[in-house]
């Protein structure tokens, strides 16, 4: 196996795009459950043109019944200017795992016409009206709009109209919504609900000069009850954990708290607690890689690997929206995409394979935050969507006994 | 019956070191103020690499709808420009202009050599984001989707964005001119999955 890191490091003051400072790096491994991390130097490598440190790890390490684990660390020769990668070093290295039971699962080909129409338990038209929702102005951009959604356990839908500065709240089978205005950014972002009401919404672009974009706690009047700060650039999405609000983070594609025990976690804290995968109600974690048209899937419990699957399409896959268990079961959204259509494959995994799987219409005329499309509550998918009309939110039955 | 598999999760990383420039004093006639119409440098070659550096340096800058000169001090200059009107003279480029200096393209339509131009020379080149969707141009080519890798776009008829990296759920860490409430940066995008977006490449990378 080879570890490879792409690096882009900027002679200050040079306009030569093509100029390359020094870099040098390190990688650290150790076995799962070792004391101390093993220095490999990582070398100088070149990719079609992508300059890279690379490593080839031991075999010990991928031999191993058990997981290894690893971090890097990379310089600017000569400065002082270091970076870990995960940014939390040792504390919270990245961890490689075997699965050695993976359930294997064929997807086939989509053909992009049986799509399941879902039940509609929120709507509201484009516009700037009490019940309307906001599109972000401009001639020069596409429509964004309606930024993310979330659904309690009561089936209470709560839309973030991020261009009007609110939340959108459906009381189950109301016709016409609340509205909670909450003090966000205006741009596109992420929106989570606790059990006990908190609106969690992480903001996608951050303060000059900060190390990442904002997660800002709302009561259910929108009141502001905390503001921290993300560790890393780029966080894609915001989940509520059992332990708390955690967020995705980019570019370690880490999960990191953002919360402990109800308080506000710095960002170096967060970086220290960040981990692979995504904790899950019911315990365990998941842990997600797309290589491909092919999706590794596994439900981790400490050390242990419980479940795993390796889903295949003759279709190619895009991003998963949603991982989340259901008892011993594990409902996945995919897209799946041509050149010309694209669709979201919902797939109920079991010890056996696919229990039970459908197709949804994309239903992305606007843009939201990346990852905000799907929520799954008790035995019920939400699919928040859109067309020129306006943005709604679907409700599916998951059809489990 | 279970087979024994043996693969496993590892991560290709994208990391920056160092991108801190000089800072400039605020303006809201930023182009008036600072920017040129220099010619550009020819060049013989072009890495992906070298084209990730010149996008990394407008990592943090403006949005400026038809846009195209920026400086590098990792902050909007002329922040809250109408969004409506291509003629504030602010800074950054837009989505199209941004493609068009990374890619180190030229002003003449069938000329696919490959041409430097300077953070603070303002010019947006001839392409709008769905002429880049339709590969118009010599440098410019329709790829398949899944072909696409570190510094290819995905383009629809409003927008265009560069992979910077692949996330391991299959989103793309894209580079983006984004708009002026976002200006330029490096966000997680789910483009290439969905139909309103192509895929486009620039030729005649060197590797």
């Amino acid at each position: 196996m080879q570890l490879a890191y792409d690096v882009n490091c900027l002679e200050e003051g040079v306009d030569d795009a093509e100029a390359r400072c020094e870099v040098a790096g390190s990688l650290f491994l150790r076995v799962e459950g070792g004391r101390d991390f093993e220095r490999l130097p990582l070398r100088q490598a070149d990719a079609q043109g992508i300059r890279q440190l690379t490593a080839n790890v031991p075999d010990s390490f991928t031999a191993a019944p058990s997981s290894f684990e690893y971090y890097a660390e990379l310089e600017r020769v000569g400065t002082g200017d270091r970076l870990l990668v995960p940014p939390g070093g040792e504390a919270a290295p990245y961890r490689s795992r075997v699965l050695n039971n993976a359930i294997d699962v064929d997807l086939g080909v989509a053909d992009f016409g049986a799509h399941r129409r879902g039940a509609r338990v929120a709507s509201a038209r484009w516009g700037d009206g009490s019940a309307s929702v906001g599109l972000e102005p401009g001639k020069s951009v596409g429509p964004v709009g309606a930024s993310s959604f979330d659904v309690d356990e009561t089936g209470t839908v709560f839309l973030l109209d991020q261009v009007h500065r609110r939340v959108l709240r459906w009381a189950r089978g109301a016709q016409h919504p609340a509205r909670v205005p909450v003090s966000v950014d205006g741009r596109l972002a992420d929106l989570a609900v606790s059990d006990e009401g908190s609106l969690y919404v992480l903001e996608s672009v951050a303060r000059p000069g900060r190390s990442g974009p904002l997660v800002r706690r709302f009561d259910e009047t929108g009141r502001e009850l905390d503001v921290v700060e993300a560790a890393e650039r780029s966080p894609s999405q915001i989940r509520v954990a059992p332990d708390g609000p955690m967020v995705l983070e980019h570019p370690s594609h880490q999960w990191t708290p953002m919360a402990l025990d109800g308080y506000p976690l710095p960002p170096n804290e967060q970086r220290r607690r960040a981990r692979t995968g995504r904790p899950l109600r019911s315990g365990g974690e998941a842990i997600v890689l797309r290589v491909g048209n092919e999706l590794r899937i596994a439900v981790a419990s400490g050390d242990r690997i419980v479940r795993s699957w390796r889903l295949t399409s003759a279709t190619p896959l895009g991003e998963v929206q949603l991982v989340e268990a259901v008892g011993a079961r594990l409902v996945v959204v995919v897209r799946t995409f041509t050149e010309s259509a694209d669709e979201f494959r919902v797939v109920t995994l079991d010890r056996r394979g696919v229990a039970r799987q459908f197709a949804v219409a994309s239903a992305d005329w606007a843009e939201t935050a990346p990852l905000s499309r799907f929520r799954l509550v008790g035995r019920s998918l939400y699919q928040l969507g859109s067309n020129a009309a306006g943005a709604f939110v679907n409700r599916y039955d998951l059809e489990m006994r | 019956m279970p087979r024994t598999r043996g693969f496993v999760f590892a991560f290709v990383v994208a990391a920056i070191l160092g991108t801190a420039g000089t800072a400039a004093a605020y303006h809201t006639r930023f182009v008036a103020d600072n920017c040129n119409y220099s010619a550009p440098t020819p060049t013989s070659y072009i890495t992906r690499d070298g084209s990730a550096a010149v996008a990394l340096r407008a990592r943090y800058e403006g949005y400026q709808w038809a846009g195209g000169c920026w400086n590098d001090n990792d902050r909007d200059d002329s922040p809250n420009d109408p969004r409506e009107d291509p003629a504030t003279g602010g800074e950054g480029g837009d989505c199209s202009g941004f493609t068009f200096k990374v890619w180190r393209e030229s002003l003449d339509q069938s000329n696919a050599g490959f041409e430097q131009w300077g953070l603070l020379r303002n010019v947006h080149g001839p392409y709008t984001a769905a002429a880049f969707k339709a590969g118009t141009g010599a440098p410019n080519v329709t790829v398949s989707k899944t072909a696409l890798t570190k510094m290819d776009a995905l383009a629809s008829d409003t927008h265009i964005g560069l992979i910077y990296a692949v996330n391991p759920d299959g989103t793309d860490q894209i580079i983006e001119a984004k708009g002026e409430d976002y200006g330029t940066g490096i966000w997680t995008r789910t483009y290439r999955g969905s139909s309103s977006y192509s895929g486009v490449r620039r030729t005649g990378w060197s590797s």
